[in-house]
């Protein structure tokens, strides 16, 4: 395919399809009206009443709460789960090996539901918690994922010279292993905190009374009329998210400069 | 094995075990027990050994529901496949910094939750909304188009939700087609189809294979963009599993389509493995 | 990594600060667009308890919730006439202790003594509600007096239609001059024979908020509940609200208190603050649904006769409902 700038224009087409909604968002953010169907006047209110609206930030704090709290439990969880099938052999391990993958291939509302039923069974009390376990529970595969593919024959490599040296596996495994697959890791948590915020379904099956999360919040509001706060907080959300990835893009080009030094 | 070695191994063992069993196999077979009960009219479970959830699936009201369901599942699979080739394509001829960068802007979207973003398609969408407004304000439209509140809103709604999960696998694909075969096959004067259909595709199938995967299985149970894209008059296949674990309040029959659904997925991972597909593939964005 | 962490903790520690402490709690499970934020706010204010508030669409969505969390989860909710019936059925609600209710008095007695719960031992009621015929009489001059006039063809996805199965299949029941609850085979496929018909010019099913779509102009029509009819005619008024002559579904909700409820106190707490006639006014105000407070009739005498008259009440029709089940999955 020839560089014409008709290719261009695929590219930047598709990039609008994704960004469409967003955009649209973060201008009716800026909206006074408060129906977000006419643009009227430019205002900040919306961005003064997030703090007014005492359940659209408990719903967000709880939010981070749930992604924070998951993506350090299933990052630490599914790595050593990565390590450990990656080293050890033992009894069923590849009925686990495959077992492990259901929560990445069928569909969530089918982990939702079972989720659901599972606590009922167990008398649980549906709430955060249950919310928290059922995010833990379908991060760790793709943690997994993700530290696996840094798990390379390299590794075997390092870890029998250290091994041949005297090295406990506990040093090992901190000194050694961990600082390889530090990429694997990080995108493995990152994917566990971006799948964490994003999702709909599993929460809806799995929230109790009390638990409002983002998602709920606006999923009961979506209908009667979505108030321009909630895109105030969603552009401050972008906001951050741009800054953060500029940041890391920046100490990334200066690390890639340092080395060509 | 020494001891210490052993109790290392435990460490990193067991969890993984223990959660494996706790909420991955004993949630499932749980449903699949239950898919067996039989329901009394308002909602209790009783422990009660029964097929008839089962038969009841093959209902023709629910035959044709399936059929629909997995009709825009196709549809919008298809849809993203014409998207991410080109998409893809294009891109392999640039430089690794914007792939890198293209590739990250594809996953920023996600960290809005998916439902806003859903929103922000009805605010685009309605008889009043931005693009109705636009295409009437520049004349090129007389009366408002339904984009919504019907399958082509729903269309919509999947494509976008969806169409991350079919870019990358596609795209780390077709990164990976070997530039010196493409060349040559262009030197022996083949067309721009045949290269795509005799070179490109067969190299590629298991990447658009996973993407595909990863696309129709939850375009079948996103029952919120049905329900909110569709103004609730095109039910999914996961509306119905929705409905009735937490409306009509019937789990087992719920549980008989969940069932149900775990085998087609079972069967489509399966055809993509003999596509050549690895299964650490699936899922890695 | 460890920065991660701090990040996290620093959230978290973030998240704690925010939490006001409370004396106590309560779990309210009620319909969507019914009680205003303002009320349940200024009601923590006041008796610094915290109202954990959630929503439901459908009796039959409560019913689920409540049956499938383990008990203690909610306390409060507001189930409709024939789900009261449904409950004292299965021993999900407790009776009422009428002593710790204050203003019991307000409640006007026409609305007491209903035949789901002849002596009010379990249920006291809080709104009743009405379904009605809404018309832009800006975009449509037809005389329309029935649930038949609405297949039109010009009527084409021109409606707005509430998503719930028992109200809009009893409709359909109605406007085949049968009665809203009825069990019949052959009558109920005529029934869904009439909804396929109705079917081309339903835009959308939504009980959440039906009003959205005649504001916002997108249907002419609708049957939809009677308080989201009088908001769509305070923004836009041209829209006429209309009983259509075929009869109309009332629903009375009701308070009522779920059997091992943690927090009982609290709950009667919360009922006796509702029926006061300054909050009661403010829920109305908002929300103008039929005030069943005596002191804050927000309807007409002669109209209230007129729908006490001519209203169905949805009655438990027991297993019968999966033949409804499946009507309303063949017409989606």
């Amino acid at each position: 395919m020839k560089n014409r700038p008709i290719n261009n224009l695929f590219i930047f087409l598709v990039f609008i399809f994704l960004y469409l909604p967003i955009i649209v968002l973060v201008v009716y953010s800026f909206n006074s009206s408060s129906m977000n169907i006419l643009f009227e006047n430019f205002t900040f209110k919306w961005y003064e009443e997030i703090f007014n609206n005492k359940e659209l930030i408990e719903s967000f704090l709880n939010t981070l709460m749930v992604a924070g709290i998951s993506t350090v439990v299933s990052t630490i969880l599914g790595t050593m789960a990565a390590y450990g099938l990656y080293k050890y052999n033992f009894p069923f391990k590849n009925l686990l090996n495959s077992l492990i993958y259901i929560p990445i291939v069928i569909p969530e509302i089918v982990l939702g539901i079972s989720l659901l039923s599972i606590y009922t069974l167990m008398r649980l009390e549906l709430g955060l918690h249950t919310i928290i376990i059922s995010h833990i529970a379908f991060s760790i595969p793709f943690v997994i994922v993700s530290v696996r593919s840094a798990l390379t024959r390299e590794t075997i490599t390092y870890e029998e010279a250290a091994k041949d040296l005297g090295a406990s596996n506990f040093k090992i495994f901190k000194d050694i292993i961990i600082p390889i697959i530090l990429p694997g890791i990080v995108s493995g948590a990152t994917l566990a905190f971006t799948l964490s915020l994003d999702d709909v379904v599993i929460s809806y099956f799995t929230a109790g009374p009390g638990s409002n999360t983002l998602p709920l919040y606006i999923y009961s509001m979506i209908k009667t009329g979505i108030t321009p706060d909630v895109n105030a907080l969603t552009t401050i959300m972008l906001l951050i998210v741009f800054i953060i990835l500029t940041t890391i893009a920046i100490i990334q080009t200066r690390k890639i400069r340092k080395e060509a030094i | 094995m020494k001891k210490k070695d052993f109790g290392f191994k435990t460490i990193f063992i067991l969890p993984i075990v223990i959660y494996t069993l706790v909420l991955i196999v004993l949630p499932i077979i749980y449903v699949l027990f239950l898919s067996f009960c039989t329901s009394d009219s308002y909602g209790g479970i009783n422990y009660q050994f029964t097929i008839d959830n089962y038969i009841n699936i093959f209902d023709i009201t629910y035959i044709k529901m399936f059929v629909k369901s997995a009709l825009i599942a196709l549809v919008t699979t298809f849809i993203c496949l014409l998207i991410s080739y080109p998409f893809a394509l294009i891109l392999r001829r640039k430089s690794e910094s914007v792939k890198n960068l293209a590739t990250k802007l594809i996953m920023v979207p996600f960290l809005t939750n998916s439902l806003i973003r859903t929103y922000g398609w009805i605010i685009l969408l309605r008889k009043n909304g931005v693009i109705n407004n636009v295409l009437t304000g520049a004349g090129l439209i007389e009366f408002p188009l339904n984009l919504m509140y019907n399958k082509v809103g729903i269309i919509i709604g999947m494509v976008y939700t969806l169409l991350p999960f079919m870019l990358l696998p596609v795209c780390s694909a077709v990164f990976e087609l070997d530039k010196n075969v493409i060349e040559a096959a262009k030197d022996l004067g083949a067309k721009p189809l045949q290269i795509f259909k005799n070179i490109i595709l067969p190299q590629t199938i298991s990447g658009a294979f996973n993407g595909s995967l990863m696309v129709f299985i939850p375009s079948i149970g996103y029952f919120f963009i049905a329900d909110i894209l569709g103004g609730g008059k095109t039910m999914i296949i996961g509306n119905l599993i929705k409905n009735q674990f937490l409306t009509a309040r019937n789990w087992p029959f719920g549980s008989a389509i969940s069932i149900f659904l775990i085998i087609i997925t079972f069967a489509l991972v399966k055809v993509y493995k003999r596509l050549g597909g690895k299964i650490e593939d699936l899922g890695g964005l | 990594m460890k920065k991660i962490v701090l990040l996290i903790t620093i959230l978290l520690i973030l998240s704690g600060c925010s939490a006001k402490s409370y004396d106590g709690e309560v779990n309210v499970l009620n319909w969507t667009s019914y009680i205003p934020q303002e009320v349940i706010r200024d009601f923590e204010n006041e008796y610094n308890i915290k109202v954990n508030y959630g929503t439901y669409s459908s009796n039959e969505e409560l019913l689920a919730k409540i049956s499938s969390s383990s008990s203690g989860t909610y306390d409060l909710i507001f189930p409709s006439d024939y789900m009261i019936e449904l409950m004292i059925e299965r021993d999900m609600i407790e009776p009422l202790d009428k002593t710790k209710l204050n203003n019991i008095d307000n409640i006007n007695s026409l609305f007491l003594k209903q035949k789901f719960d002849k002596t009010n031992k379990y249920s006291l009621p809080f709104l009743a509600a009405t379904t009605t015929i809404v018309v832009n009489r800006k975009n449509i001059k037809d005389p329309i007096t029935s649930y038949n006039d609405l297949l039109k063809e010009e009527y084409k996805n021109n409606i707005i239609i509430l998503d719930d199965q028992r109200i809009v299949i009893g409709m359909a029941l109605q406007a085949n001059g049968y009665s809203m609850n009825e069990t019949d085979k052959d009558k109920l496929d005529n029934a869904k024979k009439w909804l396929l018909k109705l079917n081309k010019n339903i835009k959308a099913f939504d009980s959440d908020s039906p009003k959205t779509f005649l504001i916002t102009n997108e249907v002419d029509l609708g049957v939809i509940w009677n308080a989201e009819a009088i908001i769509a005619k305070e923004e836009n008024e041209s829209i006429e609200i209309i009983y259509p002559k075929d009869g109309f579904a009332l629903s009375l909700d009701n308070y009522a208190i779920v059997k091992k409820a943690k927090n009982k106190d609290n709950a009667y707490k919360f009922i006796d603050y509702l029926l006061r006639d300054d909050v009661s006014k403010k829920i109305t105000e908002e929300y103008p649904y039929i005030n069943t407070n005596k002191n804050c009739q927000n309807v007409s005498t002669d109209e209230l006769k007129y729908i006490l008259d001519n209203a169905t009440y949805v009655e438990n029709i027991g297993s019968n409902i999966s033949t409804y089940d499946k009507i309303w999955a063949e017409i989606k």
